[in-house]
């Protein structure tokens, strides 16, 4: 079987993957007790009456599998739904939402992926050096360290003590009226320490893999012929070494975006940055079920075609991989 | 007949002369670990908390529901950590934190081990039909990213406690180690002594426990050290988001009491955190140091 055929094969295979994952979350959110009327009427005394009326208008009160049913056709009719608690569509929340995600999210992997191969690199060809104990050593502190955790302390003291920088939010209020250009920097200035933290931990998790697919490649036989055949150092390290040695981080990389939606639901709700992970904390609080549902979808799909992607990424650029 | 069972015992004797005994490998492991100064810090480490832990009742200065203290003191000498909101000594706090946290993480790596173990085996020597639903399951499991998952996943429980986070991570973390197993299974199928042993007759079920086994330990062993920070990370995590219970002692709680404060009183989210890097960093080191050890290519 061919790449083409593997490819269409994992394509075809992201449907039925997609429902089942959409099933067990489907199953995991109801089987909570309490449901989005309990929360919609938290705090307030209301009858029981008019709590089973708002449940049969929102078409709770049906069973488990009829609503699964009804969620999947107007899934495929394109309608997510509206959200329970904030009376808007789930579409138009989630789209919000992505962007700000995103941003943190993508510049923190790039920006991380960059200095953790310029390390990695510098590292693994001066092994043993005080270069590379004292990145090996850094990488293990940073892989340790609890993100939440890191952005406390640097919103605690970068933020309250020292005062330099932003605390929440992706703007300050009120910017949105001044000019762009001062929009822009104010919101530069805010994205700094979400994505100093992500770099925190993401840098150092890659550091390491770079770094140990380096060391392995450069022992191998071809360098050893390269360098024999009178090519310039530089040359044998970037041309040939590392192009080898990049290949598990591409791999790594498409799996990374499951790994930071994760970690950024808290990180989000720590710096109350906008995006699909604080949005996924507040609606679990808040038992909203058709935000979560949508939500457990957009990130279910963005998980299964990034994971597809780097399978098709390392199968593309190393030739010995057999598909199967 | 006599020279047959002349062969039988020179055979017998051959197998112990070249077979190293149990103790005999943990020697040269133990050996090689030693080797490296950082995977022995990171032993220390670890041996360091779990006696805070287990030793907390009887070393911790004040009891952990004792607050006679002044509310929010600085660190002072009667007062290491200072004191949280209700007046409690925060370094009793933090030592009755590590006993939650290091037994969510001991706790949970042992259910996850059980079930991938038991499942990933079951996959790879079945095959088939069964290989494909289990691999089925740990791909939906570990598309879904692992936060979110636990958040809505504790929702179910309406009753909070230690037991239920662990019992929901060992069951949410499973997957992967399963994958691993399972593939270790496969590729020491398919291996050299593997074959020699089959051809002398073994058994399958020989094979499996004599020679399969004990080398799938060790990515086992190693998977699990490196897991348990993640698991009492998560736990802190969960906690702080306020999806754990409140009146436990682990550092989640003191992170997430301490939040309010973080501007009058510094000491009560530092220490917790530094308590939680501390407990990482040396479980990690010495994970690492067990995987070149026990020279551990997964992963």
């Amino acid at each position: 079987m061919g790449l083409r055929d593997y490819v269409i094969r994992r394509l075809i295979l992201i449907v039925p993957t997609f429902f089942l994952i959409s099933l067990i979350w489907f199953a995991l959110i109801h089987l909570a007790p309490g449901d989005p009327v309990q929360a919609m009427v938290a705090g307030h005394p209301v009858d029981r009456e008019l709590m089973e009326q708002l449940r049969r208008e929102l078409g709770l009160d049906q069973p488990l599998p009829v609503q699964y049913g009804i969620w999947v056709s107007r899934l495929l009719t394109g309608n997510l739904g509206y959200s329970y608690i904030s009376k808007e569509t789930v579409w138009n929340l989630i789209s919000y939402r992505i962007p700000y995600t995103l941003e943190v999210m993508l510049v923190g992997e790039f920006l991380s992926l960059i200095i953790a191969i310029v390390l990695g690199v510098i590292a693994a060809v001066k092994n043993g050096s005080l270069v590379d104990a004292s990145c090996s050593v850094g990488a293990i502190f940073g892989y340790s360290l609890p993100n939440f955790w890191a952005a406390l302390m640097a919103l605690m003291i970068f933020s309250r003590w020292l005062g330099w920088l932003p605390s929440s939010g992706p703007q300050t209020p009120g910017m949105e009226f001044s000019s762009p250009f001062a929009a822009l920097a104010d919101h530069l200035q805010h994205l700094i320490l979400p994505i100093s933290i992500i770099l925190l931990t993401w840098t150092a998790y890659l550091f390491r893999i770079v770094r140990s697919s380096m060391l392995d490649v450069l022992r191998q036989d071809y360098v050893t012929t390269a360098r024999a055949k009178g090519l310039r150092e530089r040359i044998v390290i970037y041309k040939h070494a590392l192009r080898n040695a990049l290949l598990p981080v591409v791999t790594y990389e498409g799996y990374a975006l499951g790994f930071m939606l994760g970690g950024e639901a808290v990180l989000e709700s720590i710096f109350a940055w906008p995006g699909l992970g604080s949005f996924m904390v507040d609606s679990a609080r808040n038992r909203d079920y058709t935000s979560l549902m949508g939500l457990g979808s957009i990130i279910a799909i963005i998980v299964l075609v990034a994971n597809l992607s780097a399978d098709i990424a390392y199968a593309l650029v190393d030739p010995r991989i057999r598909y199967d | 007949m006599e020279r047959q069972s002349q062969a039988n015992s020179e055979r017998k004797t051959e197998e112990e002369f070249f077979k190293p005994s149990r103790a005999t490998r943990v020697f040269i492991i133990w050996r090689k670990l030693r080797k490296s100064k950082l995977a022995v810090a990171g032993l220390g480490i670890v041996l360091f908390m779990s006696a805070i832990a287990l030793l907390a009742p009887i070393i911790a200065p004040y009891g952990p529901e004792w607050s006679g203290a002044p509310s929010r003191a600085p660190p002072s000498m009667d007062y290491i950590f200072g004191t949280d909101a209700a007046g409690r000594d925060m370094l009793s706090l933090v030592m009755y934190g590590a006993r939650n946290s290091l037994l969510v993480g001991f706790g949970a790596v042992f259910i996850e081990i059980v079930i991938a173990t038991s499942l990933g085996m079951t996959a790879g020597y079945f095959g088939g039909l069964l290989d494909e639903i289990i691999m089925r399951i740990t791909d939906v499991f570990l598309t879904l990213p692992t936060t979110p998952l636990l958040i809505v996943a504790i929702c179910m429980f309406s009753a909070r406690g230690i037991f239920v986070m662990i019992f929901l991570m060992g069951v949410l973390g499973w997957p992967f180690m399963c994958r691993v197993v399972r593939s270790e299974f496969l590729s020491l199928r398919e291996s050299t002594y593997v074959e020699a042993a089959r051809s002398l007759g073994a058994t399958r079920l020989r094979i499996i426990v004599r020679h399969i086994l004990p080398n799938i330990l060790s990515v086992i062993i190693v998977l699990a050290t490196m897991d348990i920070p993640w698991y009492i990370f998560y736990e802190a995590t969960l906690t702080y988001l306020g999806f754990g219970d409140p009146r436990s002692a682990s550092w989640g709680v003191l992170l997430e009491k301490g939040y309010l404060y973080m501007q009058s009183a510094w000491w009560m989210i530092t220490f917790p955190g530094l308590a939680l890097l501390f407990t990482s960093l040396g479980f990690n080191i010495f994970g690492d140091g067990l995987r070149d050890a026990l020279d551990v290519k997964a992963r």
